[in-house]
């Protein structure tokens, strides 16, 4: 018998060791021990996200995000089947199109990358409340201020491609607790966020090496605000399919104890980024060279690094033709490119062309370091800018039909077939500061023409009257591949309408398109959940 | 930390002193030790089917002709048990055994392996070398697995190795060499045919001059090498047995090779007047494998590539189309290196004690070390500023227990009983650098130095620990020696599930029926064997879950600029789940084994039913409230029903003449039963497609899925639209017609639209036979696989066919006739995957030459995979069926080209 107590024994001894501890991973008493680790593992770690190196992971840089649905959704950009490559199962026709559906893989992954940064913001800041006995109140106030203003940050992207969204505020597993409210409660909720929290926000340059490199500052607050008030006409609409929008002059906001319209308001926020020292480059291109940390007209940029950081920057390698990958030492994908419409407004074809064609596109015979680029049978390499449609399977200009994405100094040194650039990603930028100005003047009624003619002047072309259809010309040709287009559109009543080569669909007419659909996926998990007007949510049906 | 430090050395303290206080008192009493073989129900001859449910796969029922891994010794013997080809790599190849199907979503479906007592895995497994392993027990039914509790769900193989005999010194050489040649390759268009389609079609086209056959180009003729020598010797009291093994080949793509050195060492020895046994073994492997970088990569070029290019360099560089972006050059595509080199060393000890006639106790413990090295290099022609990487893997696995073992006979009763303490740690460390930016692609992975940097997220290093103790019952009790009972249960506690979930229980219990000792089938001459048994009982998994999920981790995300200076934050990389618990298995069998005339007619028949629930699956949970969009959970369940045929059949039984064939035959029928419910409050689903589609040009993402997970269906079942024929597209050319299934006016190729449940990937039948015959000294044997009733989808058709990559991307001979112009993905290209494979043909002689000192002489000669029976139209049918991975079922441009092995094989023993 003895020796079944001691098997008794011996499994009492084995039982009493089934607890480990992790040593390659920490518990969050270990994480956070001081003020600094408070700051970097709740509002800090938050800025690994603003940039990505996967698809949809990022606010730009990486393909199927935000800023493909800004882009190729529009009369800007298009990536063409050419025969076999870019069909990828009709995914960039469809966006061309507008033919989008609930269950686009890639929206849903857009939807969790942005509710992501969200959900780790609320995160953040009830950690920072926890661990608050380790902070100065000062300390304290600020870091929860920066965090919720990188949240409004996230929100502004979600209210502005999903309209009616879940409104997350704190951590909460319950799902009932995150239910959908209607986009201009959300938009609300956002303008008073960052008012609240603006004055709280560094004060400095974001874009520029040093304390506030890639933070949310008051600027970059100051901008958003700026974008929110001039599409409160959009923004503040509870249902954008019944043909009637607010009137912008109508609706008013609280600034600093006064009284404003969408128009005056978005002017005061132009003012104070402003009035923080920012300037027009003298040279356009200076925003995007390689080192372009010392722009003074950027004012919040995805930090670039090959060596120290995961972001990447696809755009130049999608764009362009294997060959001239090749002379540039990198690869290339031989995708994106400009509609015609777009080549057009910038006057190509024409005796006057804009300046800012050359910055913003390879077109024609292309020269690298001087020298023709040529393909394998001896050819020069041609990009033919008019022969841009989003079908090109039966066109003789297959490979080279349209012009080419430029802006951006190449990095010869690049990483990862030229995806890893030491060019810092322009997210927000002076210019458009000055154009969003011009134009809430113009909507207020008032003159624009000194904000439009200074951007004008700076790449040397004359003035122009500042009409609204200049404007939105202006903002197309300044703004070019900066993931405006599809914003601005809408903010003018063309994003549901034919453009380019494309036919709107009468279905289209109701105007249900100018918000994507909720995710299905979300539909199915969250059952308070309601899709958007116009949009069919079919549930799969196996049998 | 220090305290458990502190717990597991008293643990092993305490081991120690258990054994030595058993030895201590064992002294007192003078009885002989006694060898307590296992009474298996009935013994049949061992060259005869694989039957009853505890199947046991003597020697002599091991495959023959070349047998390059323990795994591929078992591989078409067993009713039930596929040995999954993954078609790829040599050693990889192995690295798969379904016993049943699949039984779990996640993890976990590989069966436990034990050596010799100890738990081990399946590449442990591979790296014995099949000479040393006397034979493989597989355990199926619950009633047997559940003695290994938490484990066994998927389960057991027992491998036993060789041991010295106690007779008199043995030496005995083994060796096979061999080479092995590409028995299919893709019929692409040449270079004239190429440019003939190009002109024709009024294409511009790069000509080259050249008139390759890429695929030719990267194959070779492979060789193998394989020699083992073992000797053993001793006594009655102690005996030894040492064997040193090794196999070197040559695969059929060039410069990819593999090696297995292996050494083993047993020794046994009697001690204490015959009461206290003492076992001892070591066994230590160092395998290499320059695994393919890239298959697809490579094979998608090879097929793909303009043929007027010139495989080899042209001036300083490789020739290729820079339009297609989706390949490379072959060439240096051969030049990427990845490869592995693997160390185990693994030790045992087992102390048995009689204590007394009716009471046994045994401890063992064990240690295992594992290393792998994977090295990895992509040259700069490959990848621009090129990339070096060296990772290592450690595991150490230590094992310690002790059993009572008991048993009794009086009258008609026996009775006997088990009772086991169980500890095991399982440590996992790992390490692994990468660097870019290559000064000399000379360096290869040599000399990481030569990487001028080395990106952030290339670097870093983990350590994961487990532990698991258990305790184990069993009892099985006989009257009239022929009804059997017996009962099991084991408790296993883990570290890794949720604090709350710490112990699974899993009992079993089964009987058995003798019948042939029945008094009513005793005189009856034409059954000489017939039994009846049943069985019911629960096992565990917990396959899918690695260490500390239960726990929110902080990790490293990234690198933000702090202060001016770039800095790592923490945060959480996935969600965790405090309430993970076993995934449990219940499984119902039935079955009895049939002799007849004197076992000249051999069936087994056994009928399985089970039911995995609480199934750990990644489960999709809503974005808001969590920050990630899965959770490792258990909620859903899936059911495993399945027949068993096995027939032995001895036609001609002579001295100089003898007909053995042997047909086992199964049918599995697996289902999903459900994915969703709610947990602790949360809805959560699971997706129907996890991201399995077409690579390669056109192919990302859109409307692609091929396979899917649907409820109420088998896993991995095909929804596809449906291809009404091919019609002209009214450009000239060629299109899949595809019909509008949902008639609502619109062909939607989404998830949600126009598709249909068109088949499943897992066959619903699979077939093993094996046909031997000898005449006096010559003997041949045939062994056949075959599987049936599933598909398989022929991506790599699909993709050379189409005519809208031309001349971009080389095509197939037949593609500019049939002009086809389309990519889309429909049931067109979803062929049956039926196919009867003759694996082997082995033709031996043993030599009459015996003398002094040789003492048998035997030659073979060999041909492995001899010929397919398919209707499939592609390379093989053999893709991955059976694991459900991103590869199941479909057939996309990664096949690794069918080979066939000639071999001859000399066995001397001394």
């Amino acid at each position: 018998m003895r020796y079944a107590y001691l098997l008794l024994f011996t499994t009492f001894m084995f039982a009493s060791c089934l607890d480990e501890s992790p040593k390659s991973s920490l518990d969050d008493q270990q994480v956070y021990t001081s003020a600094k680790d408070v700051y970097l593992n709740t509002v800090a770690n938050l800025y690994n996200y603003i940039g990505g190196d996967a698809d949809s992971q990022g606010l730009q840089g990486t393909y199927k995000g935000v800023y493909d649905y800004n882009t190729f959704t529009t009369d800007e950009a298009m990536i063409p089947i050419r025969g076999g490559d870019w069909y990828d199962g009709g995914f960039w026709e469809n966006l061309y199109l507008h033919r989008w559906k609930a269950d686009d893989a890639a929206l849903y992954e857009t939807w969790k990358y942005l509710y992501k940064v969200v959900v780790f913001s609320n995160e953040a800041l009830s950690t920072i409340d926890k661990y608050k006995h380790l902070l100065t109140e000062d300390q304290y106030k600020h870091y929860q201020a920066e965090a919720r203003a990188v949240r409004s940050l996230y929100y502004f992207y979600l209210m502005d491609m999903f309209g009616n969204i879940p409104l997350a505020t704190t951590v909460n597993e319950n799902v009932q607790n995150n239910d959908q409210k209607s986009r201009p409660e959300v938009y609300k909720f956002i303008v008073k966020e960052l008012q609240e929290t603006e004055p709280l926000l560094p004060e400095g340059h974001s874009n520029q090496e040093g304390i506030y490199y890639g933070r949310v500052t008051r600027s970059v607050a100051n901008f958003l605000l700026a974008k929110l008030m001039l599409n409160a006409e959009v923004y503040s609409d509870s249902d954008w399919t019944d043909n009637q929008q607010p009137d912008g002059s109508q609706i008013i906001f609280n600034i600093d104890g006064q009284q404003l319209n969408a128009w005056q308001a978005c002017k005061v926020y132009c003012d104070k980024v402003t009035a923080d020292g920012f300037n027009l480059s003298a040279d356009y291109l200076n925003n995007f060279t390689v080192h372009n940390e010392t722009s003074m007209e950027n004012i919040f940029v995805i930090p670039m690094d090959k060596l120290i950081y995961r972001n990447q920057f696809q755009y130049l390698f999608r764009s362009r033709h294997y060959a001239h990958g090749g002379a540039v030492g990198t690869s290339s994908e031989n995708g994106a490119c400009a509609t015609v419409s777009t080549v057009r407004t910038f006057g190509y074809g024409s005796s006057n062309v804009d300046k800012r064609y050359a910055y913003n596109f390879y077109s024609d015979t292309v020269r690298v370091d001087g020298k023709i680029v040529r393909l394998e049978n001896g050819d020069p390499l041609i990009y033919h800018p008019l022969a841009a449609e989003i079908n090109l399977t039966n066109s003789p200009y297959i490979k080279t039909a349209g012009a080419r994405m430029a802006k951006y100094e190449v990095d010869r040194n690049a990483y990862n077939d030229g995806k890893s650039p030491d060019n810092d990603i322009v997210l927000f930028r002076y210019a458009d500061v000055l154009l969003m100005k011009a134009e809430a003047e113009v909507r207020n009624g008032e003159s624009g023409d000194v904000e439009m003619n200074k951007v004008r002047s700076r790449s040397g072309m004359g003035n122009k009257s500042a009409t609204l259809d200049n404007i939105l010309s202006e903002r197309l040709m300044e703004l070019m591949w900066e993931g405006w287009r599809r914003n601005d559109l809408i903010r003018f009543g063309r994003f549901h309408q034919s453009y380019d080569q494309r036919t709107a669909p009468q279905s289209e007419a109701d105007r249900h398109t100018i918000v994507f659909p909720i995710p299905s996926r979300i539909l199915e998990l969250n059952k308070n959940m309601k899709q958007n007007k116009g949009y069919k949510t079919t549930t799969p049906d196996f049998n | 930390m220090i305290g458990r430090n502190i717990i597991s050395k008293a643990l092993l303290c305490s081991l120690f002193l258990i054994v030595s206080a058993g030895s201590v008192s064992a002294q007192n009493r003078h009885k002989r030790y006694q060898k307590t073989p296992k009474q298996p129900i009935f013994q049949v001859k061992d060259t005869l089917p694989v039957i009853g449910s505890m199947a046991k796969l003597g020697e002599k029922q091991m495959n023959k002709g070349l047998v390059n891994s323990a795994l591929s010794a078992m591989s078409g013997r067993v009713v039930g048990v596929n040995v999954v080809a993954g078609g790829q790599d040599r050693m990889a190849m192995l690295a798969s055994v379904r016993v049943r199907g699949t039984t779990s979503l996640t993890g976990g479906n590989d069966p436990l392996v034990i050596i010799d007592g100890v738990s081990s895995d399946l590449s442990t497994l591979s790296t014995i070398y099949p000479a040393d392993i006397e034979s493989f027990t597989i355990l199926k039914n619950a009633s047997e697995t559940s003695k290994y509790g938490s484990r066994g769900a998927s389960g057991v193989i027992v491998v036993k190795t060789k041991r010295g005999g106690g007779g008199a010194f043995q030496i005995a050489y083994d060796g096979t060499i061999g080479f092995e040649k590409v028995s299919k390759r893709l019929q692409m268009l040449n270079a004239k045919e190429y440019i003939q389609a190009a002109k024709a079609l009024g294409l511009v086209y790069n000509d080259q001059g050249f008139d390759t056959d890429f695929q030719k180009e990267i194959t070779q003729t492979g060789f193998v090498n394989n020699h083992h020598v073992a000797f053993s010797g001793g006594n009655e009291k102690s005996n030894y047995r040492a064997s040193l093994g090794y196999m070197r080949g040559e695969t059929v793509i060039k410069d990819k090779n593999y090696s297995n050195f292996t050494a083993k060492l047993d020794i046994s020895q009697l001690a204490f007047d015959e009461k206290l046994k003492i076992d001892f073994g070591v066994f230590g492997a160092s395998q290499k494998d320059d695994k393919l970088y890239n298959s697809q990569m490579l094979f998608y070029s090879s097929a793909a590539m303009n043929p007027t290019l010139s495989f080899n360099k042209v001036g300083d560089g490789w020739q290729r189309n820079s339009n297609s972006s989706q390949i490379a050059a072959p060439a240096p595509l051969l030049l990427e290196r990845n490869d592995e080199q693997n160390l185990s060393f693994n030790t045992h000890l087992q102390l048995s004690l009689q204590l007394s006639h009716d009471l046994q106790l045994s401890a063992l413990g064990s240690y295992s070390y594992a290393s792998t090295e994977n090295a990895r290099f992509a040259p700069t022609w490959v990848w621009a500023q090129g990339m070096a990487y060296r990772g290592e893997n450690k595991s150490e696995d230590l094992l310690g227990n002790i059993s009572l073992n008991w048993k009794r006979q009086w009258n008609i009763h026996r009775i006997e009983a088990t009772a086991l303490a169980e500890y095991q740690q399982n440590k996992r460390s790992a390490f692994w650098t990468e660097v870019k930016g290559l000064a000399n692609n000379a360096f290869g992975y040599n000399n990481l130095a030569a990487g001028v940097a080395r990106p952030y997220g290339g670097t870093g290093s983990n350590y994961t620990s487990s532990s698991l103790s258990s305790v184990m019952l069993t009892a099985t009790y006989t009257l009239l020696d022929r009804y059997t009972v017996n009962l099991t249960t084991r408790a296993d506690g883990s570290s890794m599930v949720g604090d709350d979930h710490t112990w699974g229980f899993f009992p079993s219990v089964s009987a058995t029926w003798d019948m042939k000792k029945e008094r009513f089938l005793r005189d009856v001459k034409a059954i000489s064997l017939l039994d009846l048994r049943m069985g019911y009982g629960r096992s565990g998994n917990l396959g899918a879950i690695s260490s500390y999920l239960t726990m929110k981790q902080f990790m490293p995300v990234g690198v933000v600029s702090y202060n001016g200076s770039p800095t790592v934050t923490l945060g959480t990389l996935r969600n965790s789940n405090p309430d993970l618990r076993w995934e449990t298995r219940s499984t119902f069998n039935i079955g009895t084994d049939l002799g007849l005339f004197n076992n000249r007619l051999l069936l087994t028949a056994e009928y399985y039913y089970s039911k995995t629930t609480g199934m750990l699956y990644e489960y999709d949970v809503p974005v808001p409230t969590f920050a990630f969009d899965k959770l490792l959970a258990n909620i859903g369940s899936m059911s495993n029903s399945g027949f068993e045929l096995g027939i032995g059949l001895v036609p001609i039984s002579r001295k100089d003449m003898e007909l053995n064939i042997n047909v086992n035959m199964s049918w599995q029928k697996n289902k999903l039963l459900s994915l969703s419910g709610n947990y602790r409050g949360r809805e959560m689903t699971a997706p129907t497609i996890t991201n399995r589609e077409m690579n390669g040009a056109g192919f990302h993402g859109g409307d692609n899925h091929i396979l899917y997970q649907i409820v109420g269906q088998p896993l991995g079942v095909f929804y596809l639209p449906h291809c009404k024929g091919i019609v002209d597209n009214g450009h000239g050319h060629y299109k899949y017609d595809i019909a509008d299934l949902n008639n609502d006016g619109v062909i939607d190729l989404s998830d949600h639209g126009d598709r249909y449940i068109a088949g499943q990937a897992t066959p619903k039948m699979t077939l093993g036979s094996n046909i031997s015959f000898r005449y006096k000294d010559f003997d041949i044997s045939l062994q056949m696989n075959g599987a049936f009733g599933h598909k398989v989808f022929n991506g790599t058709t699909l993709s050379y066919l189409n005519m809208s990559n031309f001349p971009d991307y080389n095509v197939l001979k037949e593609a500019p006739g049939r002009n086809i112009v389309d990519q889309n993905v429909t049931d067109y290209w979803l062929e049956s995957g039926n196919y009867l494979n003759f694996d082997y043909l082995t033709i031996g002689w043993n030599t009459p030459i015996k003398n002094k000192y040789i003492t048998a002489l035997r030659f073979s000669f060999n041909i492995n995979n001899l010929a397919t029976i398919t209707s499939y139209s592609g390379l093989t049918p053999m893709v991955n069926s059976y694991v459900f991975d991103s590869t199941m079922g479909i057939d996309d441009k990664r096949t690794y080209f069918p080979y066939r092995t000639y071999s001859i094989g000399v066995s001397i023993k001394f």
